[in-house]
């Protein structure tokens, strides 16, 4: 029966072996939705954070993995609008993981918040002037434009497309993938912005606070810049590792490179923008209301470093990577490359939140650090952990690859 | 967001926020519903069939679409854009116009061997591409079965589901599933018509269907001795490919013919990949 | 007879009054009875052993600045740091559902914990520091319950909540006044909870709008500050001080910079 529900023509692990590797990733998935127990019955008191550390891991969490899942809506755009076909080999997959980053943040974000069961009131009655109220906006309805996109890949199931049904539905909303492809882009432009809107309007904090361009502050662009320049790479990474644990080619060499290329290409960009937003801000934005570098930079352990860490060694360094052919034909080359600059934006996410909340603003106040509780860490584990287990009944009964049983030939 | 909710305030910023969400929620909603309207139509029109062999026709890889005329020969490569319904190609009708087909595939004769590495390939009949024959029988209705190929690749099957009496089938629809172990496929319907008797493995051929009052076109089937044999060439070339994916290669030939009962001679094979290749069903 | 004259604000045109503090730390001995008295004003949850200063319910966090010299040099300043009702309030900008509101009618930045659902945006908005999350459920010993203030209601775990200027009082003063038949507040009608309990009267408090109030003269007086004025969210809270090393520390905009500029 489970043979009978896979892909024709690929081979899987043992069923046995399947479920006695996700074992592992259900005791996590168990542990965390104790602790979402915990959190909902007792409240938000089981988190370290507090009235000052407002936002901890899980801000920082969702903010890292929709940036990496921003792969979803790109490599969408690309393919279903710019027509680079080359990408249809990597679009399923992509839009599984897009699918899992999104819902994952948002079962965080459930978490996080103190009273979710009015998350409502946000669609009902929002301020417009809110970036969090268009971040909800755009996370709603791109996470529902994301469950239309991935129907058509689950009705591709061996025994759902046996029903002539289920394969005519999905063939007809195939047809449509470019106007929901468009919409997507739309809307993760504007979230993915948005999210780095959030903290760059903060005129209350000097560490985040940025000019404004076209109504929006520069984060708004530099947000959407590195999430598109992350995505691509991360699809790679994901790919080759699910090729590696799986032990099968699934995709030829050609699209990593045409992935770390685009990545390369945007990451370059977006270093570029992001050393003129801070060499402004440091010089300009910020000693205009009194803030210096060494207000931003003076605190252990966040000295400068942390600033050229992220836009030189994993800003600079992975475009350059990406962009030299030479290195883009070295597989290791090329992974590297593309780690680097998942690491760099998540590096960036983390010193948008976390560093901006533990930077005194009061002139008496401290400096703070946070370390999450269990509860915090579990939550974060389960995402993680939903996202492995979605994305291998994905991979064992679903064709996400399509050159898969081409290239596993003899 | 909305005008009856307290404190509504009519800001242009306001406006553009929320017309803007509200466009997008009412396209992707619209989206929805046309897929829907779509599919209904379909049913109504009774083309689910259709349909459905198109969506997985879409799934083939490049190179199991191949053009008729590029695998006899004709062109020099040329993907199928019609879903292997020749009936349909604009390609197809000015090429039979021009009795092309005719002269170079027919002209250029048959030896009158009917044997390839050990298939029997009567010439009698019209080739589908899913491995079904049609020939029409005395009495003016066609016969429809499962040519040499496809026989060897099943062997002897454990569960034959025929379609019943009396139900109509359309071509490249599904005309009856078979199962073998593991393994299990659908055959496709070479032509359009109404079954009026079924057969078995014994008798030689599956179905009887009904001639409609003028004969069924058949100008998507096979039938050129030069086709026939250059496109059984090519499926065994696909054959080994499909054999040679993922572990066991299986040794196709015993002595320079084809194995009666392959998944007999090979268990450990995934047939179930392979039918699924030959078969066309992806 | 109305005697008030209009002050000209930047971005409030309404007529009505615009309540605000100063608070002189010169005076402030940092006692802390006006967080007492806040806390039994406003219904605050008192605090479990759970709690820690910054998640804890006050709303006035008391601050002990030092001046970072040693003993016997050492010194030191109490400031009570509290919503300081900003008339370009960030945390109104930023939340989603219209929880903070700038009350026109008072100039009071109004928190509404029944619309809040605790996303906690606002704190990163606030540079004062000065917003309060329900962490726990609250919970009252028994019979507590009964000195709970029945103009004040009490919020519920996972909603935001700060300073209001005691907003209660406002409201009965007003149904007060408005039974005699007027629509404006007299000074001494409307007072805060840690005004009236401050023993050194070191908070003033009253209508920034009327020239002639107690609180509008002391805004004048050059000795007094807004912390981290230049930021841009023009606080209607203000601190007052003669003593410059107080003033170095406490006011973030450079005290030195400011008096060349005004001598100059």
């Amino acid at each position: 029966m489970d043979k009978q529900l896979q892909v024709r023509g690929t081979t899987r692990m043992e069923f046995r072996k399947f479920i006695t590797y996700l074992i592992p990733w259900f005791i996590v998935l168990g542990i965390g939705l104790y602790a979402m127990y915990l959190v909902f019955r007792y409240g938000l008191n089981h988190t370290n954070m507090d009235n000052r550390f407002a936002f901890g891991l899980w801000i920082y969490f969702d903010l890292a993995i929709i940036a990496l899942g921003a792969g979803a809506f790109f490599t969408g755009l690309l393919l279903y609008v710019f027509k680079r076909e080359e990408f249809k080999s990597v679009i399923n997959s992509a839009v599984i993981i897009g699918f899992i980053c999104y819902s994952g943040a948002i079962a965080a974000l459930v978490v996080d918040v103190g009273q979710p069961l009015r998350a409502w009131f946000t669609l009902y009655r929002p301020n417009a002037h809110s970036m969090l109220a268009e971040v909800t906006f755009c996370l709603t309805l791109y996470l529902a434009v994301l469950a239309v996109e991935y129907v058509p890949i689950v009705l591709k199931n061996r025994k759902l497309k046996q029903i002539p049904s289920f394969l005519v539905f999905e063939f007809k909303l195939h047809k449509f993938m470019p106007i929901l492809a468009g919409i997507g882009a739309l809307l993760s432009f504007f979230h993915q912005g948005s999210l780095g809107g959030m903290f760059g309007v903060l005129n209350g904090q000097p560490f985040s606070f940025r000019e404004t361009v076209l109504v929006f502050p520069s984060t708004f662009f530099l947000f959407i810049l590195s999430a598109i320049a992350a995505g691509p790479s991360f699809i790679m990474l994901t790919t080759w590792l699910v090729s590696k644990i799986s032990g099968k080619k699934l995709v030829t060499k050609n699209v990593f490179m045409s992935l770390g290329k685009i990545s390369g290409i945007l990451l370059l960009v977006y270093v570029l923008f992001k050393s003129i937003d801070s060499l402004y801000w440091l010089n300009k934005t910020s000693p205009a209301v009194g803030f210096t570098v060494a207000d931003h930079y003076g605190y252990a352990p966040f000295g400068i470093w942390i600033l050229l860490l992220e836009v030189i060694v994993l800003g600079l360094i992975p475009a350059l990577i990406l962009i030299n052919k030479k290195f883009r034909e070295k597989m290791h080359w090329l992974l590297t490359g593309a780690f680097l600059a998942c690491a760099g934006i998540a590096l960036n996410r983390f010193v948008t939140t976390i560093q901006t909340l533990s930077l005194p603003t009061l002139p008496f106040a401290d400096f703070l650090t946070y370390s999450p509780t269990w509860e915090e860490v579990a939550i974060f584990l389960m995402v993680i952990a939903y996202g492995v287990i979605v994305y291998s009944f994905s991979f064992r009964y679903l064709p996400l690859f399509p050159q898969e049983r081409e290239l596993n030939s003899k | 967001m909305f005008p009856w909710v307290h404190e509504f305030r009519p800001e242009l910023g306001h406006l553009i926020f929320t017309g803007g969400f509200a466009m997008v929620f009412v396209i992707v909603m619209t989206t929805i519903v046309i897929v829907f309207k779509k599919v209904y139509e379909i049913y109504k029109q009774r083309a689910v069939e259709k349909i459905a062999w198109q969506a997985a026709f879409e799934d083939f890889p490049t190179f199991n679409k191949r053009c008729r005329y590029e695998i006899s020969g004709l062109f020099n490569e040329r993907t199928c854009n019609n879903y292997f319904d020749c009936r349909e190609c604009a390609v197809n009708k000015q090429l039979l116009e021009k009795g092309i087909p005719e002269k170079a595939l027919a002209a250029a004769g048959d030896d009158g061997n009917t044997e390839i590495f050990g298939l029997n390939i009567p010439l009698d009949r019209m080739y589908h591409r899913g491995h079904t024959w049609v020939k029409q029988d005395e009495d003016g209705n066609y016969l429809v079965g499962l040519d040499d190929f496809g026989k060897r690749l099943i062997g002897k099957p454990e569960n034959i589901e025929l379609p019943e009496i009396g139900s109509k089938l359309h071509a490249n629809g599904t005309a009856w599933k078979v199962k073998r172990g593991k393994a299990d496929t659908r055959i496709l319907s070479p032509i359009d018509g109404e079954v009026i008797e079924t057969g078995d493995p014994e008798k030689g051929w599956y179905l009887k269907i009904k001639s409609e009052p003028d004969n069924v076109d058949t100008s998507h089937l096979l039938k050129h001795g030069k086709e026939i044999k250059a496109w059984f060439m090519k499926e065994l070339e696909r054959l080994q490919f499909a054999l040679a994916t993922d572990g066991v290669g299986a040794s196709l030939a015993d002595g320079g013919v084809l194995i009666d009962d392959l998944p007999k001679s090979n268990p450990d094979a995934d047939w179930d990949g392979v039918y699924g290749e030959i078969f066309l069903e992806p | 007879m109305d005697t008030r004259k209009k002050i000209k604000t930047d971005n409030n045109k309404t007529k009505h009054p615009q309540y605000g503090m100063v608070v002189d730390l010169d005076k402030c001995t940092g006692c802390g009875a006006c967080s007492v008295a806040c806390a039994v004003e406003n219904n605050q949850q008192p605090a479990t052993p759970d709690m820690c200063s910054r998640t804890g319910n006050t709303w006035r966090m008391m601050y002990k600045v030092k001046n970072g010299e040693p003993f016997p040099d050492t010194k030191a300043v109490f400031v009570p740091m509290f919503c300081q009702q900003c008339d370009d309030p960030p945390c109104k900008y930023v939340c989603p559902q219209n929880a903070v509101e700038l009350d026109p009618m008072t100039g009071i930045v109004a928190q509404i914990p029944e619309r809040c659902f605790g996303c906690r945006y606002c704190h990163a908005a606030c540079p004062y520091e000065a917003r309060y999350f329900n962490w726990w459920d609250p919970k009252w010993p028994e019979g507590m319950e009964k000195t709970l203030n029945p103009d004040v209601s009490p919020r519920m775990r996972g909603v935001v909540e700060k300073c209001n200027f005691c907003h209660g009082r406002w409201q009965s003063a007003r149904a007060k006044a408005a039974a005699e038949g007027r629509r404006e507040l007299r000074e001494d009608e409307y007072k805060t909870a840690c005004q009236e309990s401050c023993p050194t009267e070191a908070i003033t408090f009253g209508d920034l709008r009327d020239p002639d109030s107690k609180v509008s003269k002391l805004v004048k007086d050059p000795d007094t500050f807004t912390i981290l004025g230049r930021l841009g969210t023009k606080p209607k809270v203000f601190y007052r001080t003669t003593r410059s090393w107080v003033r170095r520390t406490v006011d973030r905009d450079i005290y030195s910079e400011n008096k060349e500029k005004v001598h100059g």
